[in-house]
């Protein structure tokens, strides 16, 4: 029963160059380069040696960049991640200190982060009714609240025996572990993201979860997972801060879920679900990173860094709009 | 029908319920602790919590029309920081044009989140993260991370130091004002309407975007006078103050039957919400739970409320389908 | 003064690639009540959008008592004492009856609002219209036909001398439609005009004096509702001979393959049992709220249903999520196109192959080149007006939309039995009869298919046997020789259930 007017449809996808280079991802390379440029200007000590050293407390944060998009292009929200890094580290650290091996703390470390995405996803599965803004935003204070309470009146733990972590601080050449570690994830979660069947769901789930349920997504499974794999990220972030910084306190990851949301936006993923990719956001965590390396360097004040990139997050947002005002007022005038 | 209107009277009148259950703690602590009850004691309470409950105020306006601030205590900083800056330096002492400068600030930042979350089409959750960080880390730079002492605050401190009915003053005229806007002006209305259906509002010729703008510009203004009001209680000024405690707030509307969603909630409700926080926080130490536990305790208040609403709107659904069923 | 208290002439619409309005004329005489019918998608909702001021005409001239006027936007159309009661209440649910008549009209009185002036007019309104319920309860806890009637009210507080009313009775069971004809009877009565939009027959007979026939955003006449016989109206409205319609083949029909036993769910629908048979298309009609949908839904997975066997095959089914249903070979198409039929901002193909995805993936990567064969192959079998694959569903018409729908169900190779739900809701009449051609030749090839229905002439047209249900169960079932419009229209408003066993408690 083929088409009686034996229309054709084309189905050749069209690859331009031009449409790489004008695309999002474009821009912010260039603006990694200048980036690059802006900071050998402010900082005299900006340079691969001292970049690679400082690198490794800030790269740990990067982990969670791949959950948060997700999530994100789910159409949904996580504020409770940094909470779930000050648990996971403090557990840690404690796990450590009562004289576990260290491959026990690491398993430790990576299934508290597991469990509270868990949590967090289990709640939001079951209880759909519920946005995740306002249940990740209990979890939250519940996950740092149980961290101050193990960490009792002093409000901070240090590692009694570094050697283990010592370990996971290693270098490959001058370059840290972690910094594998990253590129690795980075390209995992891409891939998954844009050339798997899993991912496509993803975005079917974000841009409208009701069509994709019935073309028979298993939207909630999706969610559970993905929230599960975000606490897990979590706690890989929370090993490597450990490794960093010996130690643990309530403040510990305080934050850390605007830079990854701010990461996620600055590199083209929308906050209302359904769009964006990887690469973007890839591109965008390394500019904060080196950003704050630089800020670092030359001695900013670190509240000041986050004043910055709290506007960034802002202006990042407010992006999309911009745009299609933009466009809009263009049309009308055309018209 | 007659197991209706039982049904509703309970569900329906949060407050009623609000008030047993703040009735029933209270008895609780009182047999605990029989000093609680007196009056130098419910002074302290109200007196420690001025800032949660005036908060609450702005919040609910928010949260009614289905948004939500998580800025609010970064810009009490900023706000309480530039009072005691201008304290410090001696450039200005007067208690009034202090509140008043507070507040301005407080207005100007809650507009901004307004303007950005109307106009831009930011999600409020995203848009309130940003500016948290933003003033919060204003307020160090500000100072260079140094505070005002008790000494540099002198003098504008007497206003809320203990025994001054300077913050109950505040908080009974902050109170009755809302209770009169948001039940007997046309503004109030407006928030609600906005909050239940913005487009039913939209065809009503409400102008939604302004009346989100300023939903958020009047929490920030509240925001703006607790930082001075915070100053005043607490006679110092420090970046970090009040920090976290945007939480409460939150805890004390939801608890006091603001919905999240929107739409639903009064003044007198988020006032016992407000108050059963306050108290529950005195009580906890009572009952054998370390203040360093208080923060999960309101944490799962929080997600116990949420998901109790949850779970009655299922109930009530439910019984709703059996009853069309009969 | 003009004859007329509302008169329209020349309005056309035009929405991005469509003309939802073209050059079409209304007159409504004072105090009359008038019907405006047609099909879905005939521009019905439209045209009382460009009367309320909700849209702005591109072309025509509106007359109000005989001047002419400009509406800028809804305020603009109460103010002029234009009100509009819409077919889903936009009520605000969390706020009291009072609050939601005077929304936007409170009485003031020094700044200050006054409740109890207005709580004793809401009364005076609310009795007015014999309602039953307080005024100081919340809208979210009302029924349909409450809330329906608060909208009245709140367009009688507005002083408004012409109330329009889009598919009023559509929700509502036999009594409460009762109730409401009174209301309009002592409206009219009192001198208000009323457009009454309804699908209905028997609303219009029992209320309007003219009906005014629209088609395909066409205006074709106004009639005086004692001079038309239903067949003109009938003819009028879908503009056709029903039979040229519908190339209804002949199959024959096989054996049992699909068998539903005692399906029920709380509130929604009770005991609910039938067969299909291949090769046979089977009708589901019924009123809005019967029960149809959400009886499918839960074959599909979308819900659970409390008790009761589905059977394909002779095999009992376990279904628990749409997946299950899918994988069996029960495909549904489903009733809202854009909301839980289409990824509106996706690509055309993309969403053909999303429930194919995991099939055509090698160890979960997409195989995207042959994805995109499948899709072409599908979209140009339905002949699907678009250019490319790529083209975001948002770009495309009702009845392509649809069309793609339909591709994506193709797509799925398993299938055995396709539910159709409302498959020409909003789709214009070319794509109409192409979708009814497919169904044609589906049955052809031995499937099973449903189709959920509310109009007439396709049921009428398509079907072998008919399921008719009213208030969540199945009240007859009619095979094609023997179906008519009157005994459908019999089944449907037979409200074996409810209201029977309301008026024996009373």
């Amino acid at each position: 029963m083929a088409g009686k007017s034996g229309r054709t449809i084309q189905a050749v996808p069209q690859n331009s160059a031009k449409k790489m280079i004008f695309s999002w991802e474009g821009a912010l390379v260039v603006l990694f380069i200048a980036l690059n440029i802006f900071n050998m200007i402010i900082s005299p000590s900006y340079n691969i040696t001292n970049i690679l050293r400082e690198m490794p407390k800030y790269l740990a944060e990067i982990f969670m960049l791949f959950g948060m998009a997700y999530i994100l292009v789910l159409g949904d929200i996580d504020i409770s991640v940094g909470s779930i890094v000050c648990l996971s580290a403090t557990l840690a650290c404690v796990a450590s200190n009562a004289g576990l091996p260290m491959v026990l703390v690491i398993a430790v470390c990576l299934l508290v982060g597991t469990a509270c995405g868990f949590i967090n996803g289990i709640i939001l599965t079951r209880f759909t009714e519920l946005p995740a803004m306002i249940v990740t935003l209990a979890t939250q204070i519940i996950f740092r609240g149980i961290a101050e309470i193990l960490l009792g009146s002093g409000g901070s733990v240090s590692l009694k025996d570094t050697s283990g972590f010592n370990a996971l601080a290693m270098k490959i050449g001058p370059v840290p572990l972690v910094f594998f570690l990253v590129v690795i994830a980075a390209v995992i979660f891409t891939v998954i993201l844009a050339k798997t069947t899993f991912g496509r769901k993803l975005y079917a789930i974000g841009s409208n979860s009701t069509a994709a349920y019935y073309a028979g997504v298993k939207v909630q499974k999706v969610r559970l997972i993905v929230f599960t794999v975000t606490g897990l990220l979590a706690g890989l972030c929370a090993l490597f801060l450990t490794s960093a910084l010996f130690g643990a306190n309530t403040t510990t990851g305080q934050g850390f879920e605007m830079d990854v949301i701010a990461m996620a936006v600055f590199g083209g993923i929308a906050t209302t679900g359904g769009k964006g990719n990887l690469v973007g956001g890839i591109i965008s965590a390394f500019i904060i990173v080196l950003l704050r390396i630089a800020l670092g360097q030359i001695n900013l004040n670190p509240q000041l860094i986050l004043v910055i990139i709290g506007a960034l997050l802002i202006i990042a947002v407010l992006i999309p709009g911009i745009n299609n005002a933009i466009q809009a007022k263009r049309k009308m005038k055309s018209a | 029908m007659e197991k209706k209107s039982v049904w509703k009277k309970i569900t329906g009148s949060r407050e009623a319920s609000l008030v047993i259950v703040l009735i029933v703690l209270c008895i609780i602590v009182e047999i605990l602790n029989p000093t609680f009850l007196s009056p130098t004691n419910i002074g302290q309470i109200f007196r420690n919590n001025a800032l949660t409950m005036i908060m609450a105020l702005g919040m609910l306006c928010i949260l009614l029309t289905g948004g939500i601030d998580i800025s609010i205590t970064s810009i009490l900083a900023f706000s309480g920081m530039s009072v005691g800056m201008l304290l410090k330096y001696d450039i200005l002492h007067n208690t009034f044009l202090l509140f008043l400068i507070a507040a301005a600030i407080g207005l100007v930042a809650g507009g901004l989140n307004g303007l950005i979350i109307s106009k831009g089409k930011v999600t409020p959750i995203i848009c309130t993260m940003g500016f948290m960080y933003i003033w919060r880390g204003l307020a160090y730079v500000m100072s260079n991370s140094a505070w005002a002492s008790g000494e540099d605050v002198a003098g504008f401190s007497d206003f809320g130091k203990d025994g001054s009915i300077g913050p109950y003053v505040l908080l009974v005229l902050v109170y009755m004002i809302f209770f009169v806007m948001m039940k007997w002006s046309k503004f109030g209305r407006k928030i609600y309407a906005v909050g239940s259906n913005a487009e039913a509002a939209r065809i009503s010729g409400i102008n939604v975007d302004r009346i989100l703008t300023s939903a958020y510009a009047i929490m920030g203004l509240l925001a703006g006078i607790c930082g001075a009001l915070s100053v005043a209680i607490y006679a110092s000024a420090q970046p970090n103050m009040q920090y976290g405690k945007e939480m409460d707030v939150i805890a004390a509307c939801v608890i006091g039957g603001v919905s999240m969603s929107g739409g639903r909630g009064t003044v007198v409700g988020t006032f016992f919400g407000a108050l059963i926080m306050a108290i529950i926080a005195k009580a906890l130490p009572l009952v054998g739970i370390d203040s360093i536990a208080q923060n999960t305790v309101k944490g799962v208040i929080i997600l116990a409320v949420v998901l109790l609403n949850v779970i009655t709107q299922r109930v009530m659904d439910k019984q709703n389908l059996e009853r069309r069923e009969m | 003064m003009s004859e007329y208290i509302l008169e329209l002439k020349g309005i056309t619409k035009i929405f991005p690639g469509v003309k939802a309005l073209n050059n079409v004329h209304f007159q409504l005489k004072p105090g009359e009540v008038h019907a405006l019918m047609g099909e879905n998608g005939a521009g019905k909702s439209t045209f009382i959008k460009v009367i309320t001021g909700v849209h702005a005409a591109e072309e025509g001239q509106m007359f109000l008592e005989g001047k002419e006027v400009h509406f800028k936007g809804p305020r603009d159309a109460s103010a002029a004492g234009i009100a509009a009661v819409y077919q889903h209440p936009t009520s605000y649910p969390e706020l009291s009856v009072t609050e939601n008549i005077f929304m936007g009209h409170e009485q003031m009185k020094n700044g200050m609002i006054q409740w109890k002036a207005m709580n004793q007019e809401a009364e005076k309104l609310l009795a007015r219209l014999n309602a039953d319920f307080k005024v100081t309860e919340e809208m979210g806890a009302l029924s349909v036909a409450q809330q329906q009637m608060v909208e009245i009210a709140k367009a009688l507080s507005t002083n408004a001398k012409i109330i329009i009313l889009d598919e009023p009775t559509a929700s509502l069971t036999q009594n409460e439609s009762e109730n409401l004809y009174r209301i309009v009877e002592a409206l009219r009565d009192e001198g208000v005009s009323i457009i009454f939009i309804s699908h209905r027959f028997e609303d219009m007979y029992r209320l309007a004096s003219r009906v005014t026939v629209f088609r395909d955003s066409q205006y074709i006449g106004t009639y005086n509702v004692d001079e038309i016989s239903n067949a003109d109206l009938i003819k009028a409205m879908v503009g056709r001979e029903i039979s040229d319609m519908f190339p209804k083949p002949d199959v024959k029909i096989g054996k049992e393959m699909f068998r539903i036993e005692g399906l029920s769910r709380t509130g929604f629908f009770k005991n609910v049992s039938l067969n299909v048979h291949a090769g046979e298309i089977v009708g589901m009609t019924g009123l809005v709220g019967a029960g149809r949908t959400e009886t499918i839904e839960s074959v599909c997975g979308i819900t659970k249903a409390d008790s009761g066997k589905v059977f394909l095959d002779g095999k009992e089914l376990h279904v628990k999520q749409p997946l299950d249903a899918i994988k069996e070979g029960i495909i549904l198409l489903p009733e809202d196109r854009q909301r839980q039929g289409l990824i509106m901002s996706w690509g055309l193909g993309r969403n053909v192959t999303l429930p194919i995805q995991s099939e055509t993936a090698k160890n979960g990567f997409n195989n995207e080149k042959k994805e995109r064969e499948i899709a072409k192959q599908y979209l140009e079998e339905v002949d699907t007006k678009a250019v490319t694959i790529f083209d975001p569903a948002t770009s495309l018409s009702g009845g392509n939309q649809q069309k793609v729908v339909v591709a994506k169900a193709l797509a799925q190779k398993n299938m055995k039995l396709i539910i159709m739900d409302e498959p020409t809701k909003g789709v214009d009449v070319g794509a109409k009869a192409e979708i009814y051609a497919i169904m044609g030749e589906l049955a052809k090839q031995g499937y099973g298919i449903i189709m959920i229905s509310s109009e007439m002439p396709e049921i009428l047209g398509m079907c072998d046997r008919i399921y008719v249900m009213c208030g969540g169960k199945i009240t007859g079932c009619l095979d094609r020789g023997e179906a008519s419009q009157e005994g459908i229209l019999q089944l449907a408003m037979e409200k074996g259930g409810y209201d029977k066993k309301e008026e024996a408690a009373k």
